[in-house]
């Protein structure tokens, strides 16, 4: 047996003086990148904030679109892009949660399901202005929805439908196998074993899933415009409360609208340069709307992370 | 080897086994019968003709070294394999007294759950309170009565000998428990449903000995109410706590007797090596 | 000079090199194969400390006999000086085969051999008691320049201490090669041995009826007699060790 050279105390030290000061190299790197973007990120953030900083205000929330800068405000944009948020969770949360359920616990695992699968995950990257000629097509003519809230809210489902399939599987596949191994020996059905262990154990990720999608589909302008969004809108949709029987209504549904992105689109594209401060302004209030979905989206995925240890 | 093995009923006998080995088997009524029961995965067949006889009220161990099968044969009982594709049974698991047939095509894999319950290897207990914990297989039969639940989470608890460490943490989540206690949660668990059939499928192999040894001194109690089939890896278990011990070898049967027989002079020496640790 | 009888069977010398006992003990000896080396070994050592034990007792005996048979008072006094011998080994047999109980929790082939192994070492070492009191006896008759009764019988004497070597020599080698056969030989012989102390008896009381004179040192004398025949009963539970170790059952199938 050949004997083999044992490295010496000096040549271990040698080397690993210049490993560790690869190690900090690289963390230096990662910090400046990643100073770099957050610092991209907040100049335009406080750039839109200091453009629109004269109008904030009351006034700015509570004023329709007008001819004059200084008294345009946001009022139907930001009541329309609410109803149509409202609309969108409300069909996307149970077709995606009920899609991603039937791919994980029930479909058998062939080439068919396979195919399925991909395609689902293809769907996240279909341009969303490809949403919007479909949703003209099937939901304004076809179904003669026409260029209502409606449309616009199942046109931004379709479009976040992907992202919420694949938050809920993923959620759904964190479930430990021990849990539902231990459900079924007790004799439960495999409803049984979904409804009361999966999804529980399953809701904070499928909620992230949801706010993460509606965060992406509220500042969407593409599909809405195609659909027919108007920018000038100096009216609300009719109110779902009123004081006569019924008491609910869903007249607001099949109202024309408009959202905060496509009154933003509009401003900016005024010639009339007093417009820029309203649209930085509204612009500051979109991104600061994202933010605080995300933030939300984070501190519920918190929430219920503790509550849980496997 | 061709099926050697212990028979209570008519058959030729065995030259391993004695008179008084017969004979304790004979004393107690089989609760089920493994009839040449075969088993695949897929194109692999895990199982390979096995008759075996589950005694009544006894404890029956199942020991031999690693992929002899023995977990794949317990999990026959309650057709956990369903939940896997591509899994075929042969052959019959015969369940007394209404002679049904366990891994029958035609009998409904619930059904069969909800009469043969099973304890895990590591335990698993749901992410809820210590209360719905035990509750939820009742709840799966219908008992909705709060009176009727608490009475029988009550007697689950204390036939898993830790009501008195939990009576006071109902409500308090199960996953706060201690490794020990959880496993003898999740036994309470199986309990509360009254099984036939008690599996357990190395219920210790994750716990220390002191929690090791309660789990061991629970099943010896256990016995009297249902009947144990139980897989371990560890030969001084079985020998703890089993009447009666198989040993499996590469998805066969080898042989099966009582344990007091086969830890001091067992018939086969397939059998003797591997407890003497001469196998390998 | 008496020299220390070998252990009757050829058992496997350890290596010089490397301390290993060499290849597998002899055909159908349960004891080795483990996959855990230590364990086989630790059963051949029990294995060979019994053997040894029994080699010296078989010398003691023979010491004994023929210490009273030829009035050799040194002799005796050799046999008296290695009683310690036997117990010391009696001692370390057992501690042994308690530990190994301990800590290696033996089943089957291995808890039997290791039960046997202890039990025979309390039998061998009953006979060396035995073997203690006849070289006492021995002492006392030559210091007296010998003994009528023992005369009388001393062909008797001869005969029964050959006997009781021969059950126990047969009876240790059974034990070492795990040889039932010859174990139920050494049960066979026990009946001999009887037949002949009942006759030595009978040679004695004849002896005693002619002559009231040596009546203690013929009571000495059936002491010794009865030692001897005793010696033989321990001999066969050593062969009833070796029976229950290969397992009382010995058609049982075994590959």
């Amino acid at each position: 047996m050949a004997a083999v050279a044992q490295l010496t105390l000096e040549d271990l030290r040698a080397g690993l003086g210049w490993r560790k000061q690869l190690d900090k190299l690289f963390v230096i790197v990662g910090l400046l990148v990643m100073i770099a973007c957050l610092a991209i990120l907040a100049i335009l953030f406080l750039d839109l904030v200091r453009d629109g900083a004269s109008r904030f205000g009351w006034d700015f929330f509570t004023s329709f679109p007008s001819r004059k800068a200084e008294r345009a405000g946001i009022l139907s944009a930001a009541v329309g892009t609410t109803m149509i948020m409202f609309v969108t969770a409300l069909v996307a949360l149970p077709v995606g949660v009920a899609a991603a359920i039937y791919l994980e616990e029930y479909a058998p695992k062939n080439w068919f399901t396979g195919i399925i699968e991909i395609n689902v995950t293809n769907l996240a990257g279909v341009p969303s202005i490809v949403y919007g000629l479909l949703a003209l097509g099937l939901f304004v003519y076809q179904f003669g929805l026409g260029q209502s809230v409606l449309s616009a809210g199942l046109t931004l489902a379709l479009l976040i439908l992907p992202i919420v399939i694949v938050a809920t599987r993923e959620a759904l596949r964190s479930v430990p196998k021990a849990i539902r191994e231990a459900a079924y020996g007790l004799g439960a059905t495999r409803w049984e074993v979904t409804r009361d262990h999966v999804l529980p154990y399953s809701t904070g990720g499928i909620l992230t899933g949801l706010i993460l999608g509606l965060s992406r589909a509220i500042g969407e302008t593409a599909p809405i415009i195609t659909i027919g969004a108007l920018s000038f809108i100096a009216f609300l949709p009719p109110s779902p409360v009123s004081g006569e029987f019924p008491f609910l209504n869903f007249e607001w549904l099949r109202s024309e609208f408009t959202a905060m992105p496509i009154q933003m689109f509009n401003w900016v594209s005024r010639p009339d340069q007093a417009f820029q401060a309203n649209a930085a302004a509204a612009g500051a209030i979109l991104l600061g709307m994202t933010l605080l979905m995300n933030a939300l989206a984070i501190w519920i995925r918190y929430r219920f992370r503790k509550r849980i240890n496997w | 080897m061709q099926g050697e093995q212990t028979s209570p009923s008519a058959g030729p006998p065995s030259v391993s086994i004695t008179v008084e080995d017969r004979k304790a088997v004979r004393a107690n009524a089989p609760k089920a019968r493994a009839e040449a029961l075969n088993f695949w995965y897929g194109s692999n067949q895990a199982l390979k003709g096995i008759n075996l006889s589950i005694p009544e009220h006894q404890v029956t161990a199942l020991i031999g070294p690693s992929g002899c099968g023995k977990s794949t044969f317990l999990r026959c009982f309650n057709r956990m394999h369903d939940l896997q594709p591509d899994t075929r049974y042969q052959g019959s698991i015969m369940l007394r007294p209404d002679d049904i047939n366990l891994v029958g095509a035609g009998v409904d894999p619930i059904e069969v759950r909800m009469r043969i319950g099973m304890v895990f290897q590591k335990p698993n207990p749901f992410p809820k309170t210590v209360f719905e914990n035990v509750a939820y297989g009742l709840r799966l039969r219908g008992v909705r009565n709060r009176t009727d639940l608490a009475e029988r989470v009550e007697g689950a608890l204390r036939a898993a000998a830790i009501w008195d460490e939990v009576k006071d943490r109902l409500s308090d989540s199960a996953l706060a428990l201690s490794g020990g206690q959880m496993q003898r949660l999740c036994i309470a668990r199986a309990l509360a449903t009254q099984p036939e059939i008690l599996l357990f499928d190395e219920p210790t192999s994750a716990l220390d000995p002191i929690a090791t040894a309660k789990i061991e001194e629970l099943i010896s109690e256990l016995r009297q109410h249902v009947t144990i089939l139980i897989v371990t890896h560890n030969m001084q278990q079985a020998a703890r706590v089993s009447d009666f011990t198989a040993f499996m070898y590469l998805g066969e049967l080898v042989e099966v007797g009582a344990t007091s027989m086969i830890f001091t002079n067992p018939g086969k020496k397939a059998t003797e090596d591997y407890i003497t640790g001469r196998y390998g | 000079m008496q020299t220390l009888e070998q252990p009757p069977s050829a058992t496997p010398k350890p290596d010089a090199d490397t301390g290993a006992v060499s290849g597998p003990g002899p055909a159908g000896y349960p004891a080795e194969g483990h996959i855990s080396k230590t364990v086989d070994q630790s059963l051949v050592d029990l294995r060979l400390r019994a053997v040894a034990m029994g080699g010296l007792v078989i010398d003691q005996v023979a010491s004994c006999v023929r210490a009273l048979v030829e009035h050799d008072a040194k002799l005796a006094a050799l046999v008296l000086s290695r009683e310690t011998l036997v117990n010391a080994y009696d001692g370390q047999l057992d501690r042994d085969t308690l530990t190994f109980i301990a800590l290696q929790q033996p089943v089957a082939s291995d808890l039997r051999m290791v039960r046997a192994i202890a039990r025979a070492g309390l039998e061998l070492e009953r006979i060396g008691d035995e073997s203690k009191k006849i070289a006492r006896f021995a002492s006392r008759a030559a210091a007296q320049g010998g003994h009528d009764p023992v005369v009388a019988v001393s062909r008797y004497l001869r005969h029964m201490g050959e006997l009781s070597v021969t059950m126990l020599r047969s009876a240790v080698r059974a034990l070492d090669e795990a040889d039932a056969g010859l174990a139920r030989q050494v049960l066979a012989r026990d009946r001999e041995l009887d037949a002949e102390f009942a006759t030595a008896l009978r040679q004695l009381m004849s002896f005693v009826m002619q002559d009231h004179q040596f009546l203690k040192a013929t009571l000495d004398t059936v002491f010794a007699l009865k030692g001897l025949e005793r010696m033989g009963d321990h001999a066969k539970n050593v062969a009833e060790q070796v029976l229950y170790m290969v397992g009382d059952d010995a058609e049982s199938g075994r590959g």
